[in-house]
């Protein structure tokens, strides 16, 4: 166990070092002149020279990769382009807000648990039948367009709630959770239940559930520990996987609803060529959905003893 | 113990499965502490009554009429809450498949526990309990097993595990429903004797659900038998075994090739009784010619498995695991002959048939096919033998491509060896099918429509299409009811006379080897550890684990 | 040689007339069904069917809801929204059609590859997979359309990278379980070669699966095309598509919410049509080799 925790980090931490590899090469071939930017037309040669010794724009890419990795085990990201401001002070302004609205849909999206659950024991009913369609459908609309949606119901013509930016004290904080968490979050739901409800009718017809009900173990019992115990690792496994397109999502979401986070902050400094903020937005949100995954894989090894057999 | 009513009584009771009456009008009584056999093969029925007793009948299934009662008390109305009150306590239930029975998530102890929801006594109580049943079924280190998961034991281990549960209320009826058909039968004898002991200690009436005949022989008062949902036959086992007067009982006692003790070369089929034809001596002899050599020789053949080393392996200098499934193995066909390779699983015979196709890499030692060395030998010679040569598989249906008819799929080794452009593949697929009484329209069906005999004789005519000299049957009779297995042996018999086949039968089925194999090899982890002429091994094994083999097998004979 | 069809399954004709009919007989299967043809009729003859020119601009018109000679009304410029939705769906059939299909392409090669070569590439690849995945894909998108400029191929090349992983991995998947089938087995035991069992039966049973994830990636490319067009980052004006309908109808929701809705309906009728469809597909396929 041990064993395999060690292994699957160290690929972790492989794949970020390719990850950020990958995007120090695209970013090369990056029109502009990042000493152009920073310093202004009027800069002469000498001092847009300097700047780029400084930040070893001419080296070549793994000078570049080698010298940013010495500086993020440092805790420096380097300085944002236009404010000199560090990076690691920005992002830790920005963080916490994407942070919030992602773990906000992670909580909201547990609720498809249930639903799932629900629609495969009582297979065939009105329930299954309707949250079938239903999440069929929140799958398929893009997130976009379930906010938009959202703000033209609820914040438009019914004016029930908030559509713009972060709010204020706890309260305020979370009643401009709400529309965008659930932009987001819906399709989620719609997306979890399909999964859980497939899932929890192939274990339902398993030997071991039928075992179970033989020695007459009551029947919630049996849908604890013998159903969704056996059903929820696949299920996890996917959350995991999709962290990606989750944070990705609540990036054009933030966008839409102008809430602070890395959203708006990496949307501005690729456009303004803010190299150092890219790269720092970049790292941030790889790394998460790099913990994110490693997390989910470490937690369905827990939950699902045999999967350690095969793979210590 | 003074009670009135019996343990299960059923009064004309029907069982339907959506539009099929699975179960018609079936009177039915077991007494407390009576140890009842139901038989019958697929299809009878018997599983469904079984499933209706303890109340687990599938969704599609309802009763349609007749009583069914339980130490007196009506079934048919019971609520969730009066069943989950019988089952685990008075009634409980062994299921066919141990490998699935256990939640792998649990470790035994907690199901253990789990199943003692009744009881009001603390953790440590239960957790005693569940200690003395997995004693009383001789598990051993039942200690260390409580905290083990599942799949951490043996198949064998596993078994016992669902015994133990099973009777640790103790039940007043425990049901076993096939309960030891997946097993090996070295196995078999050990659970059965084990069922036997438990059933004397406890008291507890059995429901025992099979098609064994011969465990129902060894372990049952009164057997109950079956056929297409109706009762064909019941009384006390030695009375129904010895004088059945039901036709169909009949039949089944007579088809079942454990139950022939002399040599034939046609069985009995359930479709046609007569059939019956002893081995002629001298049929056998002409059919072997010895003159030349042996068209298969394996000999000092070794496979061994490598776990590939993973990254911590590496790492940690951890050297791979080796597993020796076939060890220095040393066999001879002869041209004609039928040869019998024997073992239980595990024993390495399906890795020794892959190794002559070359399915898995051999490490040393040697394979003659008609004087070719098919370890050594070019893609070209192998082609070459490939095509005077072939195996069927184990697994009927799985063994022929999903999406391919069986028309096509017969005709297949023509297309791959190249055939002759004047081949009429219609017609030869009509051909091949006529050889194993099958009829043409079966050419258009897909596997996945086809019954269990039906896909194993598709898999005989496939492995017939190029005329073969050497056929390696796979396990041709396993998970087949008795009487087909009879269909599958007359087949495979004719065949060889006619074609003059060689075969190589790797089986554990001992009836079909008395029956067919001319000479026998047992196999035993990787080794061959016996071999001779069929007869004499049975009459005289010398090996301990022949003996041991050959008394697990052959209960019947004495 | 005969014509038995070797080993194929009954005309090609057939079975898709077979999988059609089982497709359309629920209700919701049949309206999917519908709702993709149209999305392929009006996406190819748009120009065609376009009431008034989708880009000229009239700007007395502007902001009107729906008129009887605008059914749909017009958006700031005048221009009609109708018009501009119909001609947005020929944007989003091309986006769909190529990106899918290129990523169909890359994904089951190296899929492929992955499956039969040995450990360490197949490792390797895996790693390349895994990468890719947990590359942000906003990120990733954000910097493509730095580099290449806004345009209806970057959105091509942001949706074939971030999805062919998941192509890659099924394909991978679905040919290491069948390498080791009973069936396969057979077919080696008789001898027949390595492409001649990828043709005939590994490719037949690993497209089931594909077409599946093909048609929920379908919503996808529409979404990523949505969103970037939000950011103003999609398709290039004047040239209209859904998502840069969407951008102007918000823009202005305040005075019309009208684009927005009209704008957001096309849009979700495909993506759910196409959704429906998968699901459709990957019930049909299962239970039938099951039995």
């Amino acid at each position: 166990m041990i064993g395999y925790a060690i292994q699957r980090i160290g690929v972790a931490i492989l794949i970020v070092l390719l990850a950020i590899t990958a995007l120090f090469i695209m970013i090369q071939f990056v029109p502009g002149d990042p000493a152009n930017v920073m310093l202004g037309p009027r800069a002469t040669p000498e001092l847009k020279e300097a700047l780029r010794e400084r930040l070893h724009l001419n080296d070549n890419v793994f000078v570049q990769i080698y010298y940013f990795f010495i500086g993020v085990l440092q805790g420096d990201l380097g300085a944002d382009l236009t404010s000199n401001r560090p990076v690691v002070e920005i992002l830790a302004e920005q963080v916490p807000y994407t942070a919030m609205l992602v773990l906000s849909i992670l909580l909201v999206t547990l609720l498809g648990i249930p639903i799932g659950t629900y629609a495969a024991v009582h297979r065939g009913g009105a329930f299954d039948q309707i949250s079938g369609v239903v999440s069929v459908s929140l799958i398929a609309v893009p997130p976009i367009v379930i906010g938009l949606y959202l703000i033209l119901f609820f914040s438009v013509q019914l004016k029930w709630l908030p559509a713009i930016g972060a709010g204020e004290g706890s309260f305020g904080v979370i009643k401009h959770l709400i529309l965008p968490t659930f932009a987001i979050g819906l399709t989620w739901i719609g997306y979890v239940s399909r999964l859980v409800r497939a899932s929890v009718i192939d274990v339902l017809m398993q030997n071991h559930v039928k075992t179970a009900r033989a020695f007459g173990i009551p029947e919630n019992r049996v849908l604890r520990r013998y159903v969704l115990r056996v059903a929820l690792p696949a299920t996890v496994t996917v959350l995991g996987v999709s962290i990606g397109f989750i944070l990705s999502s609540a990036v054009i979401v933030e966008i839409l609803f102008a809430r602070p986070g890395i959203g708006k902050l990496a949307y501005d400094a690729v456009i303004s060529r803010n190299y150092p903020v890219v790269m720092g937005t970049v790292l941030a949100s790889t790394v998460f959905i790099v913990i994110a995954t490693t997390l989910s894989d470490l937690l369905n090894v827990m939950l699902d003893p045999r999967s350690r057999e095969q793979n210590t | 113990m003074q009670t009135s009513y019996p343990v299960v009584q059923t009064q004309d009771l029907s069982i339907d499965f959506g539009a099929v009456r699975a179960v018609k009008n079936a009177n039915m009584v077991i007494n407390h502490g009576q140890i009842m056999g139901l038989v019958g093969e697929s299809g009878s029925g018997k599983s469904t009554l079984a499933n209706a007793i303890i109340g687990l009948l599938p969704h599609a299934a309802s009763i349609a009429g007749g009583t069914l009662s339980f130490d007196g008390r009506d079934l048919r109305g019971f609520s969730p809450e009066q069943w989950q009150a019988l089952r685990g306590r008075e009634v409980s239930y062994v299921s066919q498949d141990p490998m699935s029975a256990l939640n792998p998530s649990l470790r035994i102890g907690e199901q253990m526990v789990d199943i003692q929801h009744w009881s009001k006594g603390s953790l440590d109580a239960k957790l005693k309990r569940a200690l003395y049943a997995l004693e009383q079924v001789r598990m051993p280190n039942p200690d260390g097993r409580l905290n083990m998961y599942p799949h951490e034991l043996s198949g064998g281990q596993k078994q016992r595990v669902c015994i133990a549960m099973a009777i640790m209320a103790r039940p007043k009826l425990l049901i076993a429903d096939e309960a030891t058909t997946a097993l090996d039968a070295t196995l078999e004898v050990q659970i059965v004797k084990l069922l036997k002991e438990l059933q004397a200690d406890i008291g507890c009436a059995m429901l025992f659900v099979t098609h064994h005949l011969t465990v129902v022989e060894a372990l049952c008062d009164e057997v109950t038998v079956m056929y297409h949902g109706d009762i064909r036959e019941k009384g006390p086992v030695s009375d129904v075994f010895s004088n059945p007067t039901d036709d169909y009982t009949r039949s089944l006692l007579n088809c079942d090739p454990a139950r022939i003790p002399e040599k034939c070369r046609r069985l009995p089929v359930m479709s046609d009784p007569t059939l019956k034809r002893l081995a002629d001596p001298v049929l056998d002899k002409t059919r072997i010619d010895k003159t030349q050599d042996p068209i298969l020789s394996i000999n000092n053949l070794d496979v061994t498995f490598t776990k590939p080393r993973g990254m911590m392996d590496l790492l940690t200098g951890r050297a791979a695991r080796r597993v020796e499934a076939v060890k220095d193995a040393t066999l001879d066909v002869a041209t004609g002959e039928t040869v019998a390779l024997v073992g239980e699983s595990g024993s390495g015979k399906s890795t020794l048939a892959r190794a002559v196709f070359r399915l898995v890499a051999a490490q040393s030692g040697e394979i003659r096919f008609e004087n070719t060395d098919l370890l050594k030998a070019t893609p070209e010679a192998m082609r070459k033998a490939r095509n005077r040569m072939s195996m069927m598989m184990q697994d009927p249906i799985g063994s022929l491509s999903p999406r391919t008819t069986v028309g096509a799929a017969i005709v297949e080794p023509h297309l791959i060896s190249g055939a002759s452009p004047g081949l009429d593949l219609q017609q030869e697929a009509k051909r091949l099918l006529a050889l194993v009484g099958l009829t043409e329209d079966f050419a258009k069906r897909y596997p996945h429509e086809l019954s269990g005999g039906q896909a194993r004789r598709v898999g005989v005519a496939r492995a017939l299409a190029l005329n073969p000299r050497l056929v390696i049957a796979d396990e041709p009779t396993a998970g087949l009811d008795v009487s087909i297995q009879g269909e599958v042996f007359n087949l495979l018999a004719s065949l060889r006379e006619t074609m003059q086949l060689s075969i190589l039968i790797i089986t554990h089925n001992l009836h079909v080897v008395r029956h067919l194999a001319d000479r026998t090899a047992i196999m035993y982890q990787g080794q061959i550890v016996e071999s001779g002429n069929t007869e004499e091994i049975i009459r005289a094994p010398q090996h301990a684990y022949t003996k041991l083999l050959l008394a697990a097998n052959l209960q019947a004979q004495h | 040689m005969t014509d038995i069809p070797a080993t194929n399954p009954p005309s090609r004709k057939k079975r898709i007339s077979r999988l059609f009919r089982d497709l359309c007989s629920s209700p919701l299967g049949a309206f999917s069904c519908f709702i993709v043809l149209s999305f392929f009729v009006v996406g190819i003859f748009a120009d065609f069917i376009t009431p008034y020119d989708p880009i000229k601009i009239d700007i007395r018109n502007k902001l009107t809801g729906p008129t009887r000679d605008h059914w749909l009304g017009t958006d700031q410029l005048g221009r009609d929204v109708l018009s501009r939705l119909i001609v947005g769906t020929k944007v989003a059939l091309y986006l769909a059609v190529t990106s899918v299909s290129i990523a169909l392409v890359i994904g089951t090669v190296l899929g492929m590859l992955a499956a039969f070569t040995n450990r360490w590439v197949d490792w390797a690849l895996l790693l390349v997979f895994d990468t890719v995945r947990s590359f942000p894909g906003i990120m990733f998108a954000l910097t493509v359309v730095a580099l290449f400029g806004p345009s209806v191929n970057s959105i091509v090349a942001i949706v074939v990278v971030s999805t062919f992983p998941s192509y890659a991995r099924l394909v991978r998947t679905q040919v290491m379980s069948l390498r080791n089938a009973e069936f396969i087995e057979a077919q080696r035991a008789m001898g027949a070669s390595l492409p001649r069992i990828l043709r005939l039966h590994i490719l037949p049973n690993v497209i089931g699966p594909v077409l599946i994830v093909a048609s929920m990636d379908v919503p996808l490319v529409i979404g990523v095309e949505a969103g970037l067009s939000f950011l103003g980052l999609g398709v290039r004006p004047p040239t209209p598509s859904w998502g840069a309908i969407l951008n102007d109808g918000f823009t202005f929701i305040r005075n019309t919410s009208w684009i927005v809705f009209a704008g957001g309906l096309p849009l979700i009728l495909t993506t759910v049509a196409f959704t429906s469809l998968g699901e459709r597909l990957r019930d049909i396929l299962d239970p039938k080799l099951r039995k």
